[in-house]
């Protein structure tokens, strides 16, 4: 791990910010490919974007922290939910929605972590879902705010910029998402090998010696779950932006569950984990659902078992270890 | 059966028929829970739609109809809305249908309009819904609809002191509301009003609390599934039945399929509800007979397998009036005010509301022939949306 760590240092003195040049440039590319070579899917690609945010502000406390929590949907849900009464209050510019998202979230971050980083282990465990279904029961019952189970309807913000649209194809929505994920995403980068995010790994690693060479570690959990909670936060912006309607799965367990599920099947503790497992995940869920509507649970089901059984580990960091070992092979014969 | 050769076998089927130059392919998305712990409910639609089609032909003038399947399996609505639009720009779709959750249905109205696409709603019974959009069709039911009559029955029955039990979430609040409004006109008192969680599985302190009210009869809804179950055992076992305390439900709590865990404990339940499959009519006798040759079986038939052979018959004359065209206020046009005999009774489509005009029926938990059914007692003819009534 050190090793690793101490391998991207030296590889940034050369340039500055190599590996978040390049990201913005893959990430760039990628979107622009899905936008070209999927032009009828707009609508798909812009619902996964919104949920890519949930699983990386999930791997930021638990792969990054060590955090165990099954409630990270409140925190996706509440901010959503905010976005959600703000538009229909009058506030209809898409940028200040996401401003309002992100710092709802911060704050549900901020709480939930005062909460849930105060224990470890099990009791963390716990108290997650207990704070995840206190948020889901309130969503229930202030249906004045939320809608209910009827769901929190009529959110038609305005057009991007005061220029574009939000259309029936999902170009503004996509194009307007994956620019905030691309942005979102590089700055993580950069977040994570700071020197708190270092710190934050270190904690995760052996909280007791990371105490013992001075660090808080309490009131840094919180902060990095704030963090955490305003990236979730834009998530949940970005998807009540884009849907117009916020409904109790937003805030469900089930919906925290699933996020899990994405970020083990990608890697938990790299970002680019999140990101590729929840795309892979929903990519896959959504071909086959739409093969199979009757039994596509089931061929995902058996999906998950295969990936947990041979890249326990998630498929990121399994494919960093089949590079890693063909690479020198292949640099010796050429 | 094409969906179970999923996108390429669609695209082969759609292609073998685009090439003929008169016959084209008119699309029909549905989206339903066809997995999932609803997974029943979108199996009714499914086999409702089929046998709609089977009995009327997959063609209608010169044109082919290929019914599309989607899976929303639980309430989710940015899901919804996306498959909304997948539908429309990508399979390009005429019409959209099914929708059994209310969020989901709205998340899907805004889309209509730009898109030119009507949308039949074969379940979600919220109220509001139709409201949202002026090419949302329903051939389903509200809650209020069905409650109006029960809180009628309530008093003709007797009852002065009357507790209500439902489930605290959407309908279940709509349900009392319902009831607590119309009840009270009829100059009854509401002595208990208790909402009970949607998990909860031990029914005891309610049944104690409805007890202690001193109420003469029991108002409930719970949305169809195991609760429900529990929750007319727990009113048997803490004695009020005995005890003389009647039990007056929407049919959601006695829905075909749940009868049978219910058991002969529930016989004497008095409901109302909109169909039974029990409804003693030739066009219910052909409609079950139709439903059993498409693969459904007799014990699982429901409301929303009606509303899915209703909707497409709605669909069906909304292609005949635009010959295939996309005309969506041609399409409505036609269908406003239509009137037909449905399996559940006469029917027709309001022209303001565009929701379904319907018998509403009380019905008594009843064996016979050694199985359960809802026999219907008393007919509350033509019913509107007493919700969308109310404005």
């Amino acid at each position: 791990m050190s090793d690793r760590l101490a391998m991207e240092d030296r590889r940034s003195s050369r340039l500055p910010f190599p590996a978040e040049l390049g990201a913005l440039v893959a990430m760039a590319l990628a979107g622009l490919l899905g936008y070209l070579v999927f032009p009828d899917d707009l609508a798909f690609l812009t619902r996964l974007i919104g949920i890519v945010f949930l699983v990386l502000s999930l791997d930021l406390v638990t792969g990054y922290c060590g955090i165990a929590t099954l409630g990270q949907s409140a925190i996706f849900g509440v901010a959503a939910y905010a976005v959600g009464n703000a538009c229909l209050a009058g506030l209809v510019d898409p940028v200040a929605l996401l401003g309002v998202g992100m710092v709802a979230g911060a704050v549900m971050g901020l709480a939930s972590g005062v909460l849930v980083a105060k224990f470890q282990g099990l009791p963390q465990l716990v108290l997650s879902i207990a704070v995840g279904q206190l948020v889901a029961a309130m969503a229930n019952k202030l249906s004045s705010v939320t809608g209910g189970s009827d769901g929190l309807a009529g959110i038609s913000p305005g057009p991007v910029l005061g220029i574009f649209n939000f259309d029936l194809y999902g170009r503004t929505g996509y194009v307007f998402s994956l620019v905030v994920l691309v942005i979102v995403f590089v700055i993580l980068l950069r977040f994570v090998r700071s020197p708190f995010g270092l710190l934050c790994r270190a904690i995760k690693d052996d909280s007791l010696r990371a105490r013992m060479i001075g660090a808080r570690v309490y009131p840094r959990l919180i902060l990095m779950y704030g963090i955490s909670g305003a990236v979730a936060g834009i998530g949940g912006a970005l998807t009540a932006i884009n849907t117009g309607v916020v409904g109790l799965d937003s805030v469900s367990f089930e919906r925290s569950a699933e996020t899990l599920v994405m970020l083990v099947i990608g890697g938990a503790g790299t970002l680019w984990g999140a990101l590729i497992g929840s795309v892979v995940f929903q990519i896959f869920e959504h071909y086959v659902s739409a093969a199979n509507p009757f039994h596509w649970m089931t061929i995902l089901g058996l999906m998950l078992i295969v990936v947990v059984l041979f890249a326990p580990r998630g498929l990121v960091p399994l494919a960093v270890s089949v590079v890693d070992r063909i690479a020198p092979r292949l640099g010796g014969k050429s | 059966m094409t969906t179970k050769f999923g996108f390429a076998g669609a695209a082969v089927i759609a292609a073998l028929f685009a090439t003929p130059a008169h016959s084209d392919v008119i699309k029909v998305g549905v989206i339903g829970t066809m997995s999932g712990p609803y997974a029943l409910f979108g199996q009714n639609f499914k086999h409702g739609i089929e046998a709609w089609v089977a009995e009327h032909g997959a063609k209608v003038g010169d044109h082919q109809v290929e019914f599309i399947y989607r899976d929303e399996e639980s309430p989710n609505p940015a899901k919804s809305k996306a498959l909304a639009q997948e539908l429309i720009v990508k399979d390009k779709v005429q019409y959209i249908a099914g929708l059994y959750f209310t969020p989901d249905a709205m998340a899907v109205a805004p889309l209509l309009s730009e898109a030119k696409v009507p949308m039949i709603v074969m379940n979600a019974a919220t109220s509001a819904i139709v409201e949202k959009s002026p090419y949302i069709v329903r051939t389903s039911f509200t809650m209020w609809q069905n409650t109006v009559p029960a809180a009628k029955v309530a008093f003709a029955k007797g009852a002065k002191k009357v507790a209500i039990a439902v489930s605290d979430y959407g309908p279940g609040i709509d349900a009392e509301a319902a009831f607590k409004k119309t009840f009270e006109a009829e100059g009854g008192k509401i002595v208990e009003a208790i909402r009970m969680p949607l998990s909860t599985t031990d029914f005891g302190p309610i049944m104690q609390r409805i007890k202690d009210s001193g109420a003469d009869m029991i108002f409930t809804f719970l949305p169809a599934g195991p609760p429900t179950l529990g929750f007319v055992k727990a009113y048997i076992d803490n004695g009020l039945k005995a005890g003389g305390v009647k039990l007056l439900s929407t049919g959601d709590l006695v829905t075909e399929p749940d009868l049978p865990n219910i058991g002969d404990s529930g016989i004497g339940i008095l409901s109302t509800y909109h169909y039974s499959a029990a409804h003693n009519s030739p066009e219910n006798k052909a409609f079950l007979a139709e439903m059993v040759k498409v693969g459904a079986k007799p014990d699982d038939i429901t409301m929303a397998s009606v509303a899915a052979y209703d909707g497409a018959r709605v669909i069906y004359k909304m292609i005949e009036a635009t010959n295939g065209q996309k005309d969506p206020d041609k399409a409505l046009a036609a269908v406003k005010g239509m009137k037909w005999v449905s399996p559940r009774g006469p029917v027709s489509i309001d022209p303001e509301t565009r929701h379904i005009t319907q018998n509403i029926y009380l019905r008594e938990v009843e064996k016979k022939d050694g199985k359960l059914q809802n026999t219907e007692l008393q007919t509350f003819e033509a019913q509107p949306d007493w919700g969308l009534a109310k404005h």
